[in-house]
């Protein structure tokens, strides 16, 4: 840690919960890598609350933010043919009776 | 303390597009598993998502006719959780900008109205549809098997604000969203099929409280008769709770319908948790005015408005609101009937009662083509004019519904026309009242229930042709005499 990542740490209140997160994206974490994540989790996200410092115009009604400028172009409501039964089966692991299989899962 | 339930309603609709919602693969019905997939809806990397126009048609419909403010300017964003059933580990959803706000919904039950305020109506993808196979029970699992026909399939989800009070709102809320996502063409509104799907709110308070209580989401109630068990029993559940001082957690219960009863499900996740941000895949949606209008321009009557076209024929609400939730066939048949009889009651009871329980029995599906409305006027006339009696109109019924004939002809054939001729039946009643002579000086001391008997040999003589109501008229006038 250097000392510019040591001073944000030391100004940080802590906001989220790395085991949570862990949980939540399906992936086991070791308490190292807990630590490890936790801290770099930690600087992402105050970096990221630099930008409530901004000064925005408020008045300004068009807030509307996405990364591209571009308008949504929609589609018809057209048949369009693709995979096969068996192409779309093709890269699974595992598969039943037409089924992809994987490991149970329940919410 | 008394303790006033809350309940809040999200149903999730499915359109009648031909196809997906972000790709072009098929909507099918089918049991065949994994037979209309693309790159898009398997979650493929760096496969492309493309709205579906008639899907944005249909929601914006659903929108402007539940009178939401419609946002202009919207976008999609992805709603992330690591489930199997969805391939992409997010769904596409929309989160701060839905394309409808602030509308509202009028149901009935039986002869009141009442406004149900919704909160949002905004578009989404379904998910595939995963089966667990092992020994029965879902957690002794031993793998779970996965239908991908289903992923991607658009659906609509409006919620409503938390302003139902009691299971039957909820029921008539679900039956009359229904009914509008049929009429407005936008979804096949099958139950059975899944194409409506809701989840309740539920929370009970002290009444008068200011304040919700803690609310448990309800979910896998498949039709309307478990939506109405499963508030019932919640609404229950919760109020033994508070009334003991048990804390209600807030969680997500399942309705079990054989058992008749929630369970925990899980412990609810935050909004937080599923991590919503904007789709870099999908630019900022605009529905311009023009769109708006046209969308506007193909809207049919709504139910609301046929229900009040209804009542002013002259039928109560509660029959105006059955009328509204029928087949297409059925109110335009009532209306054709109705203009020609001018009577709303015989033409409600006629279609609605004989017509429709006479089809079901004899499972006829749709009317025969030699069926017309103009037969159905002339019963209701012949009965109103006692040509027939009520019994011979139902026989006529059936018989039209069989075979290509006419009331009239029917009633001829079968010598089903009353005599209504007083003189006539006058005569046959002098003859009667001397071979019954005894029933007579029995009526004369009180037994007033004997005149049924004398009707009854009245009817047999003349072979079911007298109107039994001039019959018993004219009977008793005779006795007395």
């Amino acid at each position: 840690m250097n000392y510019f990542q040591a001073t944000l740490r030391k100004k940080l209140s802590k906001d989220f919960d790395i085991q949570n997160i862990a949980k939540l994206a399906s992936i086991n974490l070791s308490e190292d890598e807990q630590k490890e994540l936790d801290n770099d989790l930690s600087i992402i996200l105050e970096h990221v609350k630099a930008l409530s410092d901004l000064k925005l115009d408020t008045e300004q009604k068009e807030i509307f933010i996405h990364p591209l400028e571009k308008e949504l172009e929609l589609q018809e409501d057209k048949l369009v043919e693709s995979l096969t039964h068996e192409e779309a089966l093709s890269n699974a692991p595992e598969s039943k009776d037409g089924k992809f299989v994987v490991p149970p899962s329940m919410e | 303390m008394s303790l006033q339930p809350t309940i809040g309603i999200e149903t999730h609709i499915e359109l009648n597009t031909n196809t997906k919602m972000f790709c072009r693969c098929g909507v099918v019905d089918t049991e065949d598993p994994n037979i209309s997939l693309c790159p898009t809806c398997l979650g493929l990397p760096g496969a492309l998502p493309v709205p579906n126009k008639k899907a944005i048609e249909s929601i914006t419909l659903l929108a402007l006719s539940t009178g939401c403010e419609i946002t202009r300017k919207g976008m999609f964003h992805r709603k992330n959780y690591f489930y199997p059933d969805l391939p992409k580990n997010y769904q596409i959803s929309q989160f701060d900008l839905p394309v409808g706000l602030n509308g509202e919904l009028e149901i009935v039950i039986e002869e009141t109205t009442d406004n149900i305020q919704i909160e949002r109506v905004h578009m989404e993808e379904d998910t595939g549809k995963s089966t667990h196979s092992g020994s029965g029970r879902i957690e002794s699992a031993t793998s779970t098997a996965l239908d991908f026909n289903r992923s991607g399939v658009p659906l609509v989800e409006i919620v409503t604000k938390p302003v139902i009070t009691s299971s039957k709102q909820a029921v008539a809320y679900i039956e009359e969203l229904r009914q509008l996502a049929i009429d407005l063409n936008i979804s096949e509104g099958r139950l059975e099929k899944g194409n409506l799907r809701f989840d309740a709110n539920i929370s009970v308070a002290p009444e008068g409280s200011s304040e919700l209580g803690t609310k448990v989401e309800i979910k896998n109630m498949n039709s309307l008769r478990s939506l109405e068990r499963a508030i019932d029993y919640e609404i229950e559940r919760q109020t033994k709770a508070v009334e003991d001082g048990v804390e209600i957690i807030q969680e997500t219960r399942h309705w079990d319908e054989n058992k008749e009863l929630t369970s925990t499900m899980r412990s609810k996740e935050g909004s937080a948790d599923y991590r919503y941000f904007s789709d870099p895949d999908l630019p900022n949606m605009y529905l311009s005015e023009d769109f708006i209008n046209q969308v506007k321009s193909s809207m049919p009557q709504l139910p609301k408005k046929q229900r009040e076209e209804l009542v002013d024929t002259g039928l109560t609400l509660k029959q105006a609101n059955i009328l509204s939730k029928s087949d297409v066939w059925i109110k335009s048949l009532y209306f054709k009937v109705h203009k020609q009889t001018k009577d709303s009651e015989a033409s409600f009871n006629w279609i609605t009662g004989e017509l429709q329980g006479q089809m079901r029995k004899s499972s006829i599906e749709k009317l025969p083509e030699w069926f017309s409305y103009e037969y159905l006027s002339e019963i209701i006339e012949l009965i109103k004019n006692s040509k027939i009696s009520f019994t011979s109109a139902k026989v006529i019924l059936s018989e039209l519904l069989n075979t290509d004939t006419t009331p009239n002809e029917v009633a001829e054939q079968k010598n089903l026309f009353q005599e209504n001729d007083t003189d006539k039946i006058s005569e046959m009643i002098v003859q009667i009242l001397e071979e019954n002579q005894d029933v007579v000086d029995r009526i004369k001391t009180g037994e007033d229930k004997l005149v049924g008997f004398l009707v009854g040999q009245v009817m047999k003589q003349s072979n079911g042709s007298v109107n039994p109501g001039m019959a018993k008229e004219l009977l008793l006038k005779k006795i007395k005499d």
